[in-house]
């Protein structure tokens, strides 16, 4: 035990600089994934058939297919279309662009959990589509997404560990690298798994705060 | 002021309104009478631009509703509508629902706003209620709200879409009680209802809706004790029996 503890602390320094980048590639998909998926959801609840063809598509496209090739897409393939992301760049975008998806499918159960008569209520008090949106119905689906708004940060948070097959040097490439300089597996991976852990304390205290603050109308 | 002319609404194969002729004058109070599925709520949703109809022409005070043009937005300010449900915004207080059209619709300042609702809360005998939310609420005060909330906006008429079917028995008294207290103040009203008592006491004018045309439009007196037609005194009677 006084050996963890002991060697602990050589390794403290090295993965708590992949925990900084963990936490900002989390910050940074998540806002892209939740301003996307609101956009997709959006699109689809709009009822117009060019955008909620196009939304229906995007986000049937991109859950099919695995985060990690994705990821591989848009850092090995796409610059050959002269679009050169940095490997931070290319794994926000890319957790960023995935997440949308599921948080889109979130939004949707919100936004569709919404009685018919809160539309025709909004309408027959002159209230147009952006009005009503913002007024009415986003306020109140609010309160259904949060619970599993909640969950897919958590799965963000967790999944930023993909970004190290792009040479992103988030907390697990370099519990990994450790790992493999020192052959202490036990230790290095004790300490990596106890991070994730102890970074998702945030958030589960971040979505219980908004869940009480959305709740009580 | 609101005038319907050869009127044609379709839900696919099913035709709901066959041609519907009518009109109604300012300070009118028209009762809207019929069996489930005449057409009366789908007449009156048209009205109000919330359903398209394919075929005639509906004005109000010589304006084109057409559900599909913007117009329809302003028409709506100026006749608005109370549902069966009530359809009042959960996330708000008694007193927001009535102003959030004119503040966030009609860009009128909060002070005034506010003000307002608090008036019209207390005409509806619920200014006690101003911060409380709608699940807190009896259905009957909750549908008080709702008329409140249509008032708020100022409107040149209100539509009725069955507003006390939903309520439980003992609370319809009150519902029906603020309407009247409407009519005698001149509004114009078309209200759809199975409140033959009110229809009779309150409405200027009773149309008879059955399947999808108005069968008979008449006074109150006329079509509620002297009908013509035989599906409305095949209706009356049965509603009358119960």
């Amino acid at each position: 035990m006084n050996d963890f503890i002991e060697k602990s602390g050589d390794y403290l320094p090295i993965l708590l600089n992949g925990v900084g980048i963990t936490v900002s590639l989390t910050i940074t998909a998540l806002v892209i994934a939740t301003l996307l998926g609101l956009v997709w959801a959006l699109m689809r609840y709009s009822g117009i058939g060019p955008l909620v063809f196009i939304s229906k598509t995007v986000v049937n496209t991109v859950r099919g297919i695995p985060i990690l090739v994705q990821l591989f897409y848009i850092y090995f393939v796409l610059p050959e279309f002269g679009i050169d992301l940095s490997a931070f760049q290319a794994g926000a975008f890319g957790l960023g662009l995935a997440y949308s998806c599921y948080m889109a499918e979130n939004f949707r159960a919100g936004l569709e959990a919404i009685d018919k008569g809160q539309i025709e209520a909004a309408h027959s008090i002159g209230m147009g589509w952006p009005l009503m949106m913002r007024r009415v119905i986003l306020p109140q689906a609010v309160r259904t997404v949060l619970p599993p708004y909640g969950n897919t940060m958590i799965m963000l948070l967790k999944d930023t560990s993909q970004a190290s097959v792009i040479t992103v040097a988030e907390l697990t490439m370099k519990g990994k690298l450790l790992a493999a300089s020192t052959f202490d597996n036990m230790t290095v991976y004790t300490l990596v798994a106890v991070m994730y852990l102890v970074l998702s304390v945030p958030l589960l205290v971040l979505s219980g705060y908004l869940e009480r603050r959305f709740g009580k109308k | 002021m609101i005038r319907l002319e050869n009127i044609h609404k379709r839900f696919g194969e099913l035709e709901v309104l066959k041609g519907i002729d009518c009109e109604v004058q300012q300070g009118e109070v028209v009762c809207l009478i019929g069996a489930s599925g005449s057409g009366k709520s789908t007449l009156l949703r048209c009205v109000n631009g919330l359903e398209t109809y394919e075929e005639g022409r509906l004005t109000i005070d010589g304006n084109l509703v057409d559900a599909r043009s913007k117009d329809v937005r302003s028409l709506r300010t100026s006749v608005t509508m109370v549902f069966q449900r009530f359809n009042l915004f959960p996330h708000r207080t008694a007193l927001e629902n009535v102003t959030e059209g004119p503040i966030h619709v009609k860009g009128m300042a909060r002070s005034e706003a506010i003000e307002m609702g608090h008036e019209l809360l207390a005409r509806m005998g619920l200014d006690a209620k101003a911060h409380t939310y709608p699940d807190s609420l009896s259905g009957g005060q909750q549908q008080r709200v709702a008329i409140a909330r249509a008032l708020a906006m100022q409107p040149r008429a209100i539509l009725f879409d069955e507003p006390t079917s939903a309520l439980d028995p003992e609370l319809v008294g009150e519902v029906l009680e603020a309407m009247r207290g409407l009519a005698d103040e001149g509004m114009t009203m078309l209200v759809v209802t199975h409140e033959m008592g009110f229809a009779r006491e309150v409405s200027d004018r009773v149309l008879f809706m059955d399947q999808g045309r108005i069968v008979e439009n008449g006074s109150a007196e006329q079509v509620l004790t002297n009908p013509q037609h035989e599906r409305t005194q095949d209706f009356l009677r049965r509603v009358l029996e119960r």
